[in-house]
C-alpha cells in the first residue's frame, strides 16, 4: 500500500487528531506499509504505538498486538475506542465470556486492532479462532522480552518468536521496545528471522535528575526516604528488592504519615488493578513496589523514582526509571546505594536456575509418561517456580514439548532429543554477573550518569546531561542521627508480618506472625529449640508473639486456643500455646488430633504435595459449634496445614479461626 | 531460503479445496522447478499471471486468491503444530519418503506429510500387511508370522491403524520390538489417544505416525479409504493376509500388480471364502501360513499358460480343463475378461475367448 506523507498526515489529522508524524515514525510507517519487518527501538514517550496504530487503520484486515502489559493494553483500548477505532483486548483478567465475544467479533471482521497477551498463544480457543481471522499485521510490543540477554526475558514470548518466523515473507511485522542493548537488539533480529531492519532513536531523557546517594544500612535508607518525601512534590514510585521489603517500607512510610501503598507480584489481580488505578488518580504519595510494577504504567507525571536496592543491571535500571517524567518536567531519579546491596542481585543470579540434578529429575519423569504441571510437581517434589524454569529451558532446548491432550496441556519428552546443554546456563550467568558489576560501576561512577546509561544501551550521542549529581559535582552521602535511629527501631518493634490465608471455603481469617523467620535471630532460636534439643521456646518469643496478637486482634476475645499437632518436635508448640492461653486467659484445648501420621511439611517443596500431605488428617472430637478459635503454630510456610485445619473446623461449625505463629518464612512456594 | 517459513505456503497449497493431488503437485513443480521462483514470489503475482503463466482456470485462480489471504492463518496453525512436536515434510524435501514418491509419482504422492516420531523410518526397508477389518483367525495368525519375520529382517511395518489385520500387524510388530509406521485415516492433531498409548515407543524411535490430511480433520470413511493408497505407497513389499474380490484391499493389490510391485499373498485353502488365490493367479507370489514362499504350479504363471493354449478361440470351460485349474467357471471368466491380451466373442450364444491381434500383426497381414 503506497501513500505519500501529505496524504497520510491528512488521514492522521482526521483519525487521530494529530498534525504530523515525527521523521522516525514516518520512516517506520512507510516500511510497514510495504510489508517489511522492523525492529523499532525508541525511548518511552516517543510515540511508538502510532507506528502501528496508524497503519492498522489503513490495512484491510486486523492487526494483532502482542503485549505483556495488561494495564497498558487497557489504556490503549480505551483511547482508541474514544477516537472511534474498532479495538479490543483479550486478557486473563477479563471474564471468559467477554473474551469469547471479542474472539467472535474478530472472526467476523468487526475489529481493526486486537491487543493480546503473549501467553494467549498457548490457548487453544485463541488458536482455533485466529485461524479464521483476516490478518494484516503482527506487532510484538516490549520485544526485549524475547531475549535472554535482556532484562526481562519471558518464556511466553518463545511462541511469538516461532510464530513470527513462520509468517509469510511479505507480511508486515513490527517489534518495538524502549530498552535494548546492541546485544539484545542483535538477538531479537536473529530470532525473528531475516530481512529485519533496525530503526533506533536516541535515549537521552533531558528532564531526569539522576543521583546516587551513598548510605551504610537499611535504617539510613528509611530515614532518608522519610525526609525526602516530606519535601518532594508530586507522586512517584519506590522500588525495593524483595516482596518483604515492599511490606516493610510501605508500613514505615505509613507510620511516618506518608500515604503509601505496597505492590508486588504476590497480590491478586484485583488488588493490583486497584493500585494501578490509584496511582493514576494520585491516591497515594507513592507506591512501594518490586519491579513487578513498572512497564505497565501509563502515567505522564511520575515525579520521582527512588530505588532502595540496586537492580541487576544498568538496563534493568534504565527500564525501571523509564516510565517517569513522560511529561518532560523535571523528575528526580535517586538510587540509595550501600555497597553490600550487591549481594541480593548476586544471590538471584546465582540461584536463578535449579541444580542440574533437578533438570534430570524432570527429564526422567517425562521419559516415562507425558505429565501436566501439577503431576510433574507431584512426581518430582520440586517447587513450582523450579518446575517452570526447568520446563522453559527444556522446551527451549527442544528436549521436551508442550502438547495438548484434549484440553489438557502436558509435557512430552521428544524422540531424538539432545542432551541438556548446561553451558548455555553458565554463559548466561557469567554475562549477568558482568552486568551486575556494571551496575556497581554506575553507582561508583563520577562521570555523567545519563551518558553512562545511554552508552550502555548503545547510544553514544550523550556527553553531559548537566543534571546528574556528577555533572553538578555533588556526591551525596547520608548518615542518620540518633533521633531517626530510635524512631526506626521503635517502628521495627511494632512491625508484624500478616498471614494472608483468608479464603471463601472456610471461616479462617488473616492471622499474624511475631516476626519473619530470617529476621533478627528468631529463626535461629526456633531451629535450636526444634532440632538441637534447645528446650522450650524462650520467653521473649512468647512476649513478641503476644505483642503481635495485640497488634492484630487488640482486645478481641477467643473461646478456645488450639495448636497444630506436631510431626516430630515433641511438645514445644503445645507448651507454647498453653502459655499463650494462660496469659490471655482463654480456654485451652488438647483435642486437635491427627488421624494418621504425616510427614514433616518441610520435606515437600511445593504446595501441591504439602496439601496432599495434610489432606483429611485432622480431627476434633469436642464441642466447637459457634466458637472463635485462636490457632497456634511455630512456623508459617505455605499455609496449607492451617487452611486444612480451618476447613475441618468450619465443617463442624466453628465461627472463626485466627492463626497466630512465631515466624513466617520468606519466599514460600505459591 | 528459510525452510520453516515455507510451511504456511505448503499447507495453503496442499489443502486447496477440491484440487486433485496431481494438479497441486504439478503446480508446485511448475513454481519451484520450471519457473524457478519462490512461493512468496508466486503469491505476489497478479491473477492474470496465475491464469496465463500457470495454466489455471478462473475457479482455480479464485481458490489461490483465498489461499493467499489465509497464509498468516496457516502460520498460526504451523506454529501450534511445531510447538506440539509435530513435523511437516513437504514433497520436495529430502526427508520425504523415497518409496512413497517412487510408488505414487506426481499423480498420487501427497504434497505434504504431517509426522510425529522417528522420521528416519521413512528411509528404511518397509513392508505392509493388508487385509480385511474382519479377518479370520488364520489370516491374523499369518499377519503375526509375517510381522515377526519383518522384524527379524529389520523391516519397518506400515500399518493403517484399522481393526483386524491392520491392528494385529502393528501390535505384533511392537511385541517383537520392531518398528512401525502408522498411517492415519484422520488429521494428526486428532490422534491424542494414540499418542498417549504409544508414548514410550515414539520416544524410543520405534514408531512414526504419518498423516496426509489437514491436521484437524477428524476420522471419516472417505479418509480411511483414501489412506489405503498411502499404506501401499509407503511399503516396498505388500503382504496380503485376506482379500475380497472387491473393496479397498483388492483394488489396492490389483493396482500394485499392474505397476509390477512385489506382492505376496497367503494361499487360501479350499474352504475359505476369499479372493486370495485369484490374486496369485494375477501374478502375486504365494505364501504359506508362516509367510514362507510356497509354490502352487496351478495358480502361478496363469497368464502365460492361457496365452500358450489360446492358439484357437476357446470357451471358459475349455480353458479351465486345458490349464488344469480348480476354480469355478464363472470366476475364471471374470479373470479372463480382465486380461489385457484377450478379447471375447459371442458365437451361438456362447462366450468365446481369443487372443487380441496386435497392431503390428494386423499391419503385417496387409
Amino acid at each position: 500500500m503506497i501513500m505519500d506523507r501529505t496524504e497520510a498526515e491528512q488521514k492522521l489529522q482526521k483519525i487521530f487528531n494529530i498534525h504530523h508524524f515525527y521523521d522516525d515514525q514516518w520512516k517506520t510507517i512507510v516500511r510497514i506499509m510495504k510489508g517489511e519487518r522492523i525492529l523499532l527501538i525508541e525511548k518511552t514517550g516517543f510515540g511508538k504505538s502510532l507506528c502501528y496504530q496508524f497503519p492498522a487503520t489503513q490495512f484491510k484486515g486486523m492487526t494483532i498486538i502482542f503485549s505483556p502489559l495488561i494495564a497498558l493494553m487497557r489504556d490503549q483500548v480505551k483511547y482508541l475506542k474514544s477516537i472511534g477505532i474498532a479495538c479490543e483486548c483479550i486478557n486473563s483478567e477479563q471474564e471468559q465470556e467477554e473474551n469469547t465475544k471479542i474472539l467472535e467479533k474478530a472472526v467476523n471482521g468487526e475489529i481493526k486492532i486486537l491487543y493480546i497477551a503473549p501467553e494467549r498463544q498457548e490457548n487453544q480457543q485463541w488458536l482455533e479462532a485466529v485461524r479464521k481471522m483476516n490478518l494484516s499485521m503482527v506487532v510484538v510490543d516490549e520485544a526485549h522480552c524475547i531475549s535472554v540477554w535482556g532484562h526481562d526475558f519471558r518464556p511466553a514470548f518463545r511462541r511469538i518468536i516461532s510464530l513470527v518466523r513462520l509468517l509469510p515473507e511479505n507480511f508486515p511485522v513490527l517489534a518495538t521496545t524502549a530498552t535494548a542493548t546492541t546485544k539484545v537488539a542483535d538477538d531479537i533480529i536473529k530470532q525473528i528471522g531475516k530481512n529485519v531492519s533496525l530503526i533506533r532513536g536516541n535515549l537521552l531523557r533531558k528532564n531526569f535528575y539522576l543521583s546516587v546517594v551513598k548510605v551504610d544500612d537499611e535504617i539510613s535508607k528509611m530515614a532518608w526516604l522519610s525526609q525526602f518525601l516530606q519535601k518532594q512534590e508530586g507522586n512517584g514510585l519506590i522500588y525495593t528488592g524483595t516482596r518483604v521489603n515492599t511490606d516493610l517500607y510501605a508500613a514505615w512510610l505509613q507510620s511516618e504519615n506518608v500515604s503509601a501503598a505496597n505492590y508486588n507480584a504476590g497480590l491478586d489481580s484485583e488488588s493490583r488493578k486497584n493500585i494501578e488505578n490509584g496511582l493514576k488518580e494520585n491516591r497515594w504519595k507513592c507506591i512501594v513496589s518490586t519491579n513487578a510494577l513498572g512497564m505497565g504504567i501509563d502515567k505522564p507525571d511520575i515525579r520521582f523514582i527512588i530505588h532502595t536496592q540496586m537492580p541487576q543491571s544498568p538496563i534493568h535500571y534504565y527500564q525501571e526509571i523509564g516510565r517517569a517524567g513522560r511529561d518532560g518536567l523535571p523528575t528526580n531519579i535517586v538510587l540509595l546505594y550501600n555497597p553490600e546491596d550487591k549481594e541480593l542481585p548476586e544471590h538471584f543470579i546465582k540461584n536463578s536456575r535449579p541444580s542440574l540434578k533437578k533438570y534430570e529429575k524432570v527429564i526422567e519423569a517425562l521419559k516415562k509418561e507425558p505429565l501436566g504441571e501439577w503431576s510433574l510437581m507431584r512426581r518430582t517434589n520440586l517447587k513450582q517456580t523450579q518446575v517452570r524454569v526447568i520446563r522453559a529451558d527444556l522446551i527451549d532446548q527442544g528436549i521436551i514439548r508442550e502438547v495438548m491432550y484434549g484440553r489438557d496441556k502436558k509435557y512430552e519428552y521428544q524422540f531424538g532429543a539432545s542432551k541438556l546443554n548446561s553451558e548455555k546456563f553458565e554463559k548466561l550467568r557469567d554475562f549477568k554477573m558482568n552486568e551486575l558489576s556494571q551496575m556497581v560501576n554506575y553507582c561508583e561512577s563520577t562521570e555523567c550518569r545519563m551518558d553512562f546509561l545511554c552508552s550502555y544501551l548503545g547510544d553514544d550521542s550523550v556527553k553531559k546531561c548537566d543534571n546528574c549529581n556528577n555533572c553538578l559535582q555533588r556526591s551525596p552521602q547520608y548518615i542518620p542521627n540518633d533521633h531517626w535511629k530510635e524512631r526506626i527501631q521503635k517502628f521495627q518493634q511494632n512491625f508484624y508480618p500478616e498471614l494472608e490465608v483468608e479464603t471463601n471455603s472456610s471461616n479462617i481469617v488473616n492471622g499474624i506472625a511475631a516476626s519473619y523467620y530470617g529476621f533478627s535471630n528468631v529463626g535461629t532460636i526456633i531451629h535450636r529449640c526444634k532440632y538441637e534439643n534447645g528446650g522450650d521456646f524462650p520467653n521473649h518469643l512468647l512476649v513478641l508473639t503476644l505483642r503481635a496478637f495485640r497488634h492484630k486482634f487488640g482486645d478481641e476475645q477467643f473461646d478456645l486456643v488450639v495448636y497444630v499437632p506436631p510431626t516430630e518436635s515433641g511438645d514445644l508448640v503445645k507448651n507454647f500455646a498453653y502459655k499463650i492461653a494462660r496469659t490471655l486467659k482463654f480456654p485451652f484445648s488438647n483435642e486437635l488430633k491427627k488421624i494418621h501420621q504425616t510427614k514433616p511439611q518441610k520435606i515437600f517443596q511445593n504446595y501441591v504435595l504439602k496439601k496432599d500431605n495434610v489432606k483429611d488428617v485432622f480431627s476434633y472430637e469436642a464441642e466447637i459449634e459457634g466458637k472463635k478459635i485462636l490457632l497456634i503454630d511455630d512456623i508459617f510456610d505455605s499455609g496449607a496445614t492451617l487452611k486444612e485445619i480451618a476447613k475441618m473446623f468450619t465443617k463442624i461449625g466453628a465461627e472463626k479461626i485466627a492463626p497466630l505463629v512465631i515466624a513466617k518464612t520468606i519466599g514460600g512456594d505459591i | 531460503m528459510n525452510e520453516i517459513q515455507q510451511y504456511a505456503y505448503w499447507m495453503a497449497l496442499a489443502h486447496l479445496p477440491r484440487w486433485r493431488t496431481e494438479k497441486i503437485n504439478r503446480l508446485i513443480v511448475d513454481i519451484l522447478q520450471e519457473k524457478k521462483i519462490t512461493f512468496a514470489e508466486f503469491f505476489d503475482l497478479d491473477k492474470n499471471d496465475w491464469q496465463n503463466e500457470f495454466d489455471l482456470n478462473q475457479k482455480e485462480v479464485i481458490n489461490l486468491d483465498v489461499a493467499k489471504t489465509e497464509l498468516p492463518n496457516y502460520s498460526f496453525l504451523v506454529e501450534d503444530l511445531l510447538n506440539q512436536g509435530f513435523e511437516l515434510i513437504p514433497f520436495s524435501y529430502n526427508e520425504y519418503s523415497p518409496v512413497l514418491k517412487n510408488n505414487l509419482k506426481l499423480k498420487y504422492s501427497p504434497p505434504l506429510l504431517y509426522v510425529k516420531g522417528n522420521k528416519n523410518l521413512l528411509k528404511e526397508p518397509s513392508i505392509a500387511i493388508v487385509g480385511s477389518r474382519k479377518a479370520t483367525d488364520v489370516s491374523l495368525k499369518f499377519t503375526k508370522n509375517v510381522a515377526q519375520n519383518a522384524v527379524k529382517n529389520f523391516e519397518v511395518v506400515v500399518s493403517g491403524f484399522a481393526k483386524g489385520v491392520d491392528r494385529t500387524s502393528l501390535e505384533e510388530t511392537l511385541k517383537a520390538h520392531g518398528r512401525s509406521i502408522i498411517v492415519l485415516p484422520q488429521g494428526i492433531m486428532t490422534f491424542a489417544s494414540g499418542f498417549k498409548k504409544y508414548y514410550s515407543q515414539i520416544i524410543d524411535g520405534d514408531i512414526l505416525v504419518v498423516s496426509t490430511y489437514h491436521p484437524r480433520v477428524p476420522w471419516s470413511v472417505g479418509l480411511a479409504m483414501g489412506r489405503n493408497v498411502y499404506i501401499y505407497g509407503l511399503a516396498e513389499k505388500i503382504f496380503v493376509a485376506e482379500s475380497d474380490s472387491k473393496g479397498g484391499t483388492w483394488s489396492g493389490v490389483i493396482d500394485g500388480l499392474k505397476k509390477g510391485r512385489e506382492v505376496y499373498v497367503r494361499v487360501a485353502d479350499e474352504n475359505e471364502d476369499n479372493a486370495n488365490n485369484l490374486l496369485i493367479m494375477k501374478g502375486a507370489i504365494p505364501l504359506d501360513n508362516n509367510g514362507k514362499v510356497e509354490h502352487h504350479e496351478e495358480l502361478e504363471n496363469f497368464e502365460a499358460k492361457v496365452k500358450s493354449i489360446l492358439t484357437s478361440p476357446l470357451s471358459a470351460q475349455e480353458i479351465k480343463e486345458k490349464v488344469q485349474i480348480d476354480i469355478n467357471t464363472q470366476k475364471l471368466s471374470k479373470i479372463l475378461y480382465e486380461l489385457s491380451f484377450i478379447t471375447t466373442e459371442n458365437i451361438n450364444g456362447k462366450k468365446i475367448f481369443k487372443l487380441k491381434v496386435s497392431k503390428e500383426a494386423q499391419l503385417s497381414c496387409l
